[in-house]
């Protein structure tokens, strides 16, 4: 079942297409990572979510709730936190989880003492006298106590120092298991460790979203040696990628890597080859790939 | 009710500052409003309080401008805390319930605004000497308007995100205002006549906010909101530009009926003296004064002249029309002389003043009649005048007025004649009576129907002067204790416009070289 369901959404902000016919479908359970290069519309899309603004056509689900009556209560099972969102900045870090307590029928005051404790909240200090990171964390710490079913993390962890982002995961992991996350990001490497699913998004719209696992399962930097100087396909198959060549040797990314498939594939196309070896790839250089092919790798 | 107080306390908890100013600056204004009873109203008359009276009052004018700008200041301050504008606010992902969000904002405008303004004047009332509780409908009307006020504000505070962004939407709205005054001064006749389009102007001012505050609050589309407010202010154009004012006119003032005598007859008096026809360079119009002889008003019969219309047409075949203007001067009885003043551009004057012109002047004239005379003698100190409230003789010791305070709203019609060789004062060196029936008048009248008038203080004080009429301008007058005064409350009969030819007009000898506005003698 799916928490967080888009159909065909677009968003115009006069001439600009934000998003462009985004179809998402977020798991329940899922740590999912909403990923893709600045201006990819995933900030557009959450807020299209969190019906902070409509879309100009298309639709969004949220929880079952058409993303349009979102509103007042719902709030109630959705925990959001953005790097750009304006706090009241000039309340205490108690005052403001004061406040917000009575608004959760599902406020867990145990919890928001954990919390507090965890991220080191100083309760008595006004958010305006808090760094970037403890603003972050109060933010996160007011969007955790109450048991979200829902958690919605825009670039949480942007410009972050690495000790505050790995008290932000965490805070975040530790919650994993009773809430679905999801997380835009355009900073791969913070992700890669907790994310369970993962999107790509390039230009308003879904690449691909799959099993982080899976999609760094199949795909593959693949070395091809030769005897002599390698002779290139005229046309390789669709799923090989950035193809190049040096020497006595071709590269390219396979994006549909599977040892004995693509090992046929690469006999095929290339004949008796001297050396071939598939290197496994981190999801930042997945994506480089993915940005720098421009093209859909599923 | 939960959401709604916890949201509240958390406004107080952030505003008390803006909440304390606002009330220091209500409790100024009550501290002011009592000493004004107490000292009279009239600056002119500072030197016989002393220094302090002026210090007093621009301390006070200063409170009566800080008090409505502190009370804008908490609604923006409140309702853009939690801010409508925008897509990073930190509430719109949270669980609030538009209704109870807005609901909390307006009980905050009530608890810290309304209440404690209601609080003071009930005060005031009661330091008036006026009973409050005989008043509570006047007080919940005034509360209402002030409320419809303070809406604007609230709307206003709705469609922006910050106090700057409010200050340069308020000034948008002040220089439409003054342009709106500009172009209805351009426009003939669209100052004097209230029409059908005054209705739908306030049923729009009252509608406009509330649904620009509801649209926010529900939907927070603030695109639309700002829209809907430029809509209206276009509606108020248009009203503006495509009102006929001179039919509406001329449905509100009637022609006489046939057979009907008019309320008023007027014949051409020649021009007090001759003037040179030169007109000073650095003037860009002329005023022309044309004295009438007025007779035919009945004893009791009050002519209130509205209005005027004056329309020229030039041998040349040259045609101006004034449109209609603002009068508003009464002839009584006993007057027998009346100047009807215009204005012409320079160019026009000098192209026409020689020419033997034919000029109709329309006169839009409000009949009322003089009842329930009651007579009076001005007593030694507070006396209280039915249906008016409390009064004394107040303003200069050799010739004062009579100043009354009533309560929420003054009479709606009352006038006090006396006649001046009666009046009481001992005048000064060199004075002497006025001839006997030689008589003065002052006749203060509004239209405004509700239970009480527009404003902050529910003390509302009229002054009724001393208009010297007498024959000799340096007679004693005024209303000392002893003066036998006449008290009467004239009701509106009726409203016509009658027409006067003049052939054969020579612009040029009526051509008013004084300063003097348009009066009546």
């Amino acid at each position: 079942m799916s928490v967080i369901h888009t159909e065909n959404l677009v968003k115009k902000f006069r001439r600009v297409e934000a998003l462009n016919g985004l179809n998402l479908d977020v798991p329940e359970g899922a740590v999912y990572a909403l990923v893709g290069p600045n201006g990819a519309g995933k900030t557009t899309a959450i807020k299209i979510l969190m019906n902070i603004f409509g879309p100009t056509s298309g639709r969004a689900e949220v929880l079952g709730v058409d993303s349009a009556r979102i509103a007042g209560r719902t709030f109630t099972a959705i925990g959001y936190v953005s790097e750009n969102q304006e706090q009241p900045e000039w309340m205490r870090v108690g005052a403001l989880l004061d406040y917000l307590r009575p608004f959760y029928p599902s406020w867990d005051r145990s919890l928001e003492e954990e919390l507090i404790r965890q991220f080191d909240l100083p309760r008595d200090r006004k958010l305006s006298n808090l760094s970037r990171g403890m603003k972050m964390k109060a933010a996160l710490a007011s969007a955790l106590a109450f048991h979200p079913k829902l958690i919605l993390l825009d670039e949480p962890f942007t410009g972050l120092d690495p000790l505050v982002r790995d008290e932000l995961i965490q805070g975040l992991l530790e919650r994993a298991e009773e809430a679905t996350i999801l997380v835009s990001s355009h900073d791969l490497a913070e992700i890669e460790s907790f994310a369970s699913h993962v999107g790509y998004m390039e230009e308003g719209q879904l690449r691909f979203s799959e099993e982080l696992a899976h999609l760094v399962e199949r795909f593959r930097e693949v070395q091809v040696t030769f005897d002599g100087a390698p002779r290139l396909p005229e046309r390789a198959p669709e799923n090989w990628m950035q193809m190049n060549s040096s020497a006595a040797v071709v590269r390219f990314i396979e994006s549909r890597f599977e040892t004995e498939r693509t090992g046929a594939e690469v006999r095929g196309v290339f004949g008796e080859v001297r050396d071939v070896t598939f290197s496994p790839m981190t999801l930042r250089e997945i994506f480089l790939a993915m940005a720098k092919t421009g093209r859909n790798a599923g | 009710m939960k959401q709604v107080l916890n949201i509240f306390k958390k406004d107080v908890r952030h505003y008390w500052h803006e909440i304390v100013v606002s009330i220091a600056l209500l409790a100024a204004f009550a501290r002011y409003d009592v000493r004004s009873w107490a000292n009279g109203s009239l600056v002119g008359y500072a030197y016989e309080a002393g220094s302090f009276f002026f210090d007093s009052r621009l301390l006070s004018g200063l409170v009566d401008v800080l008090l409505p700008m502190s009370w804008a200041f908490v609604i923006v301050r409140v309702i853009q805390g939690e801010s409508l504008v925008g897509d990073r606010q930190f509430w719109v992902t949270r669980p609030y319930e538009w209704k109870k969000l807005l609901a909390a904002k307006t009980l905050f405008i009530l608890v810290f605004i309304n209440l404690p303004l209601l609080i003071t004047d009930v005060f005031l009332l009661a330091k008036a000497g006026f009973s409050p509780t005989h008043y509570v409908v006047g007080l919940l009307w005034m509360q209402a308007m002030i409320a419809l006020g303070l809406s604007l504000i609230a709307a206003l505070a709705a469609v922006t995100a910050s106090v700057v962004q409010f200050g340069l939407a308020l000034l948008v709205v002040v220089l439409y205002l003054i342009g709106m005054g500009s172009l209805s001064e351009q426009i003939p006749s669209s100052s004097f006549s209230s029409s059908i389009g005054d209705a739908v102007q306030t049923a729009l001012l009252i509608a406009t906010p509330l649904v620009v505050i509801l649209l926010q609050y529900s939907r927070r589309t603030t695109a639309k909101s700002r829209l809907l407010i430029a809509g209206f202010a276009a509606v108020l154009l248009l009203i503006l530009l495509a009102t006929p004012y001179q039919t509406v006119v001329a449905h509100q003032y009637p022609r006489l009926e046939a057979g009907h005598q008019p309320p008023v007859r007027f014949s051409l008096l020649p021009p007090d003296k001759q003037p040179d026809g030169s007109v000073p360079a650095d003037e860009k119009e002329v005023r022309i004064e044309i004295p009438f002889g007025v007779s035919g008003i009945e004893d009791n019969s009050i002519v209130s002249m509205s209005g005027v219309m004056v329309a020229i047409e030039a041998p040349d075949g040259l045609r101006w029309n004034s449109g209609w203007r603002s009068l508003g001067w009464s002839l009584f009885s006993e007057n027998n002389r009346a100047g009807i003043s215009f204005t012409v551009k320079k160019k026009l004057f000098e192209r026409i003043k020689s020419l033997p012109v034919k000029a109709d002047i329309w006169l839009a004239l409000s009949v009322s009649r003089d009842q329930n005379r009651t007579e009076f003698v001005v007593p030694r100190g507070e006396f209280v005048l039915p249906e008016v409230g409390f009064c004394a003789a107040r303003g200069l010791s050799y010739e004062p007025d009579i100043e009354c305070r009533s309560a929420l709203r003054t009479p709606s019609s009352l006038l006090v004649t006396y006649d001046i060789s009666q009046s009481s004062c001992p005048g000064m060196e060199g004075q002497a009576r006025a001839k006997p029936g030689e008589i003065s008048r002052y006749w203060h009248s509004h239209s405004d129907s509700g239970p009480a008038d527009f404003g902050i203080s529910p003390i509302k004080t009229t002054r009724f002067g001393t208009v010297n009429n007498a024959s000799n301008a340096r007679a004693i007058a005024g209303f000392c204790p002893g003066t036998p005064v006449v008290l009467s409350h004239p009701e509106l009969l009726r409203r016509t416009r009658i027409e006067l030819e003049l052939n054969d007009f020579h612009l040029g000898d009526y051509q008013d070289r004084s300063m003097r506005s348009s009066a009546w003698r």
